[in-house]
């Protein structure tokens, strides 16, 4: 084990090539994160042509690079100019931007800075450390509980994206219908295909991706004539000096809040779909409330700058639990990590740490190795970043969009592939001019493949189609999706009514069921708190409810 | 009941399930034993069809603000709005229907050029300036995938005449 920590730790650190990556990779995702218009996902999704040249190691490290880089990227816009970057930062604009007003500029970035690097390395340990055992878990999965466990990402993606249910449902099932196009993968038969050679091979990964996410994303940025034209930023802020030694202090003094935020951040970065925009907010809410001094809330408050931050740099590190352990993707930035992957045809799963010992570890380190060049390269990257702001959008927007091109093209070298992400563009392009959300649709393509491949295998293995609800795993995973596609409705229905106050008790009451049926103690002791909490909500809950 | 932009796109997304239903039943069986190649799609499309008929559902019974009466008399409205998302669409299906003849270095530049001079102004200094950053941008990109990347980028057959 300790061969294969040092191995890894070589190939990043000891590599000139892999870190001089890193080093690019950092600085592109601090300003694809301070940009507005811009967010880390489309930044991880353009770096990904770059990585097809590179091993595995140097693509997932460069692409770390960017996601690190994009959550303290979105810091320096927020502050100095109070219009957040990205929407993993929007909670720190609430004090950030107050206290840089209030003569702090220093401080407030120091402040941001450490409380993003302490956050994420935070989740990196726990990242080391629960990635391993939750591979184990996963061992325990088969195709069944596999199944399941894909069917429960895209119902909570779909709950979690926000706006209508139905039009969610709907991208994720469009997404998993675009993943049937071409070959299927077991018996090998055309689908789909309507006579064109070309489709034959299905639509690839990335020129999907880039087209509904980040072509359409362009369209949408240069669609205000006045806005494209004008510098993305009107306020383009000035250089300043980090303070950096009274930042730590702070920091050190409020760790509570710190490991309390950071702990949001990686459970947050666990559940499929929910990232850093849920995180921060979540952080700063719970900070808040722990705060006795609740009344300086938005006006420059310490804990209101340190809460936001640490939960958003450490929501990636949770995000990447799930990748490496289970080979689900927590985000749409992990999803592209996947799809990096398999175009090294490495396909992550439960023994994925295991069978690319070198490359699980060199992630690990790779995350904790991202966060120093982070802290090295903002005072550098600030400056790089006021001029870029003077850059009109549409000037962007165009090189980009050739860009994107190229980039796609460079994946199998053929125009066919170009045309299928223009394609894709425009679809996901009047998808959000529909209010269609476009994260269910990119994890159905991302997971369409393998849900198709574990039904398959779960069909041949038995013809009992009730081993998806007698199998445990299976069962939890199913109810979990259930209770994820009611989630929308409980948050929309009002407090007093039967609904909203039935729908967490018997939740955790139905949830214990499986957890029972697993057997272990544990789980048992588990199932059983479940129970227990549930009938007490459920009685305090019903009595009230008779009583008014 | 109201006709708006849910009901059209639900009916699109209906008529979109019918054809692929009916042309999931063209998918053939070779015969092996296991799940047949045309079992999953159909899964899918189905319970996409049972989705978009809830969506035409709720968008006929409960009226919304984007009807489409509204939209039509200010349809000059739309054209600007849409405007400069439809220069990109139009400037990137001339990109790719000349990228065989102009290939990725001239048809790249051609690209950014237009692009840039559609969206951004026609004036004299801009289109200097346009002119400036698509050379420098699109070869910049070029240098990288040919040279650092080793990516045979599409030559163009006007390059492959001179």
């Amino acid at each position: 084990m300790i061969d294969v920590i040092l191995q890894a730790f070589a190939s990043i650190v000891l590599d000139p090539v892999t870190l001089g990556l890193m080093f690019v990779g950092t600085l592109a995702g601090i300003l694809a994160g301070a940009i507005p218009g811009f967010t880390i996902a489309m930044g991880v999704i353009l770096t990904l042509p770059f990585t097809f040249g590179m091993t595995a190691v140097q693509g997932l490290a460069t692409m770390l690079g960017v996601f690190v880089g994009g959550f303290s990227g979105g810091l320096m816009s927020c502050m100095l100019t109070g219009i957040p970057g990205t929407p993993s930062s929007v909670a720190t604009t609430f004090d950030g931007f107050p206290l840089v007003r209030s003569g702090r500029p220093g401080l407030a970035l120091g402040l941001g800075l450490w409380s993003s690097f302490f956050g994420g390395m935070i989740s990196a340990v726990i990242l080391v450390a629960l990635a391993p055992q939750l591979a184990f878990l996963g061992l325990e999965f088969g195709p069944w509980d596999y199944f399941s466990l894909i069917i429960f990402a895209l119902t909570i993606t779909v709950s979690l994206s926000g706006g209508n249910i139905t039009k969610g449902l709907i991208a994720g099932l469009l997404g998993l219908f675009a993943a049937t196009v071409g070959e299927d993968e077991i018996n090998g038969v055309a689908r789909f295909t309507f006579g064109f050679d070309d489709f034959k091979q299905g639509f690839a990964f990335l020129p999907v991706l880039i087209g509904l996410f980040a072509f359409s994303q362009l369209l949408t940025d240069v669609e205000d004539d006045k806005r494209a034209k004008s510098p993305l930023m009107s306020q383009s802020g000035t250089v300043v000096k980090v303070e950096h030694r009274q930042a730590i202090l702070i920091i050190l003094k409020r760790w509570v809040n710190l490991f309390r935020s950071s702990f949001i951040g990686i459970f947050t970065g666990i559940l499929p779909a929910a990232g850093g925009s849920i995180s921060n907010i979540l952080a700063y809410d719970q900070a808040k409330k722990a705060s006795p001094n609740r009344s300086n809330f938005g006006k420059g408050e310490y804990d209101g700058v340190i809460a936001p931050e640490a939960a958003n740099n450490a929501t990636a590190g949770g995000a990447l639990i799930m990748m490496m352990a289970l080979g689900i993707p927590g985000d749409i930035v992990t999803a592209v990590m996947l799809g990096a992957l398999m175009i090294h045809n490495i396909i992550p799963g439960p023994t994925f740490i295991q069978d690319e010992p070198l490359l699980a570890y060199g992630v690990f380190i790779a995350f904790f190795v991202a966060h120093f060049f982070m802290v090295g390269l903002q005072a550098f990257s600030l400056r790089i970043f006021l001029l870029v702001t003077k850059i009109p959008m549409y000037v962007l927007a165009s090189v980009i969009l050739a860009y994107c091109a190229i980039g796609v093209f460079a994946l199998h070298n053929i125009v066919f592939d170009i045309w299928v992400m223009f394609f894709f563009g425009v679809i996901g392009y009047f998808m959000k001019k529909l209010g269609f959300p476009l994260a269910p649709m990119i994890l159905g393509v991302v997971l369409g493949k393998l849900a198709e491949l574990n039904l398959a295998r779960a069909t041949g293995i038995s013809d009992d189609m009730l081993l998806f609800i007698s199998r445990p795993w299976s069962l939890f995973f199913l109810l979990m999706a259930v209770i994820s596609v009611i989630f929308p409705f409980y948050q929309e229905a009002k407090k007093e009514t039967l609904f909203a106050k039935l729908y967490v008790p018997v939740s955790m009451i139905v949830l214990s069921l499986p957890l029972f049926l697993m057997g272990s103690p544990v789980r048992m002791i588990v199932a059983a708190i479940l129970v227990l909490t549930g009938a007490y909500f459920l009685y305090k809950r019903t009595s009230s409810f008779k009583t008014t | 009941m109201s006709i708006n932009k849910d009901v059209i796109v639900a009916i699109f997304l209906l008529l979109f399930c019918g054809i692929m239903i009916n042309s999931s039943f063209d998918i053939e069986d070779p015969g092996y034993q296991g799940m047949k190649a045309s079992f999953w799609p159909t899964i899918v499309l189905c319970l996409l069809s049972v989705m978009s008929l809830i969506m035409l559902i709720k968008s006929m019974v409960s009226p919304t603000d984007n009807n489409l009466n509204s939209e039509n008399k200010n349809s000059q409205n739309i054209f600007l709005k849409y405007k400069n998302a439809s220069i990109c669409f139009l400037m990137f299906i001339l990109f790719l229907a000349f990228l065989d003849y102009l290939g990725m270095l001239i048809g790249g530049v051609l690209f950014v050029f237009g692009l840039l001079t559609l969206l951004g102004g026609f004036e004299i200094k801009k289109i200097i300036k346009h002119s400036i950053i698509s050379i420098i941008t699109i070869g910049i990109m070029w240098s990288i995938f040919t040279f650092g990347l080793k990516v045979i980028l599409p030559e163009g057959e006007i390059l492959r005449i001179w």
